[in-house]
């Protein structure tokens, strides 16, 4: 959403829309963990009274969707894709393919036998 | 021969003491888990690489100062446009109010 994107664009490499969405989305997540592990806490504690924990549950679904980890995606930092991308080097298939026959990606070599 | 509950009890209270675990005997759920786990926040958004001094913002921080650069792409990139313009190959100019992109498309 908008209203959480960086008014300066913040990131180097292939930026494209999505990539931008999806980094202002880790920003997100990042400013807002402790709140959601706070809230998580109360929720799972069964000493606490039960009012308590409803109330923190309530809380932790209505957060804005930005905050929840499971909207982030691993996309590749070359190319903006985001499927097949190696999480060692946050590159896809193909750029990893391209760099690694370049001799850009240090320790990686062709296999042959 | 066994060692009494209560001393074991005793023991297990002391090793939480020393190593600041909290004393739970009874095994109550006490979320004490999501306490312990890290924060994920700060690895998960250092995902894309970070944006790098580029040559605007030489640029730009020079400009305030009265000392003007030289940027041969943008150069070429000008001048190309005056080529194209003398060639008629220019952008067409833009429609101001309402009437006249009207105009301009019953021409065909």
């Amino acid at each position: 959403m908008s209203q959480f994107r960086s008014k300066k664009l913040d990131i180097g490499g292939f930026i494209n829309a999505r990539v931008i969405r999806d980094h202002t989305k880790r920003k997100v997540f990042e400013q807002y963990e402790p709140d959601r592990q706070a809230l998580r806490y109360i929720i799972r504690n069964t000493s606490l009274p039960q009012r308590v924990r409803a109330q923190a549950q309530l809380q932790l679904s209505t957060m804005h969707a930005y905050t929840r980890p499971t909207q982030i995606k691993n996309r590749c930092v070359a190319g903006g894709i985001a499927r097949s991308v190696f999480r060692n080097f946050r590159l896809a298939r193909y750029q990893f393919r391209m760099q690694a026959l370049a001799g850009e990606l240090p320790g990686v070599r062709k296999a042959s036998w | 021969m066994a060692t009494p509950y209560s001393r074991v009890l005793d023991l297990v209270k002391v090793q939480c003491r020393v190593f600041s675990m909290t004393f739970n005997p009874d095994r109550l759920r006490l979320g004490n888990k999501v306490l312990r786990q890290r924060l994920r926040g700060p690895t998960l958004a250092a995902w894309y690489p970070k944006k790098t001094v580029s040559f605007r913002d030489l640029q730009d921080a020079v400009k305030p100062l009265g000392l003007t650069t030289f940027d041969e792409a943008e150069d070429d990139r000008e001048e190309a446009i005056q080529i194209a313009k003398l060639r008629g190959k220019g952008r067409p100019k833009k429609k101001r109010t309402a009437a006249e992109s009207r105009s301009a498309k019953k021409k065909k």
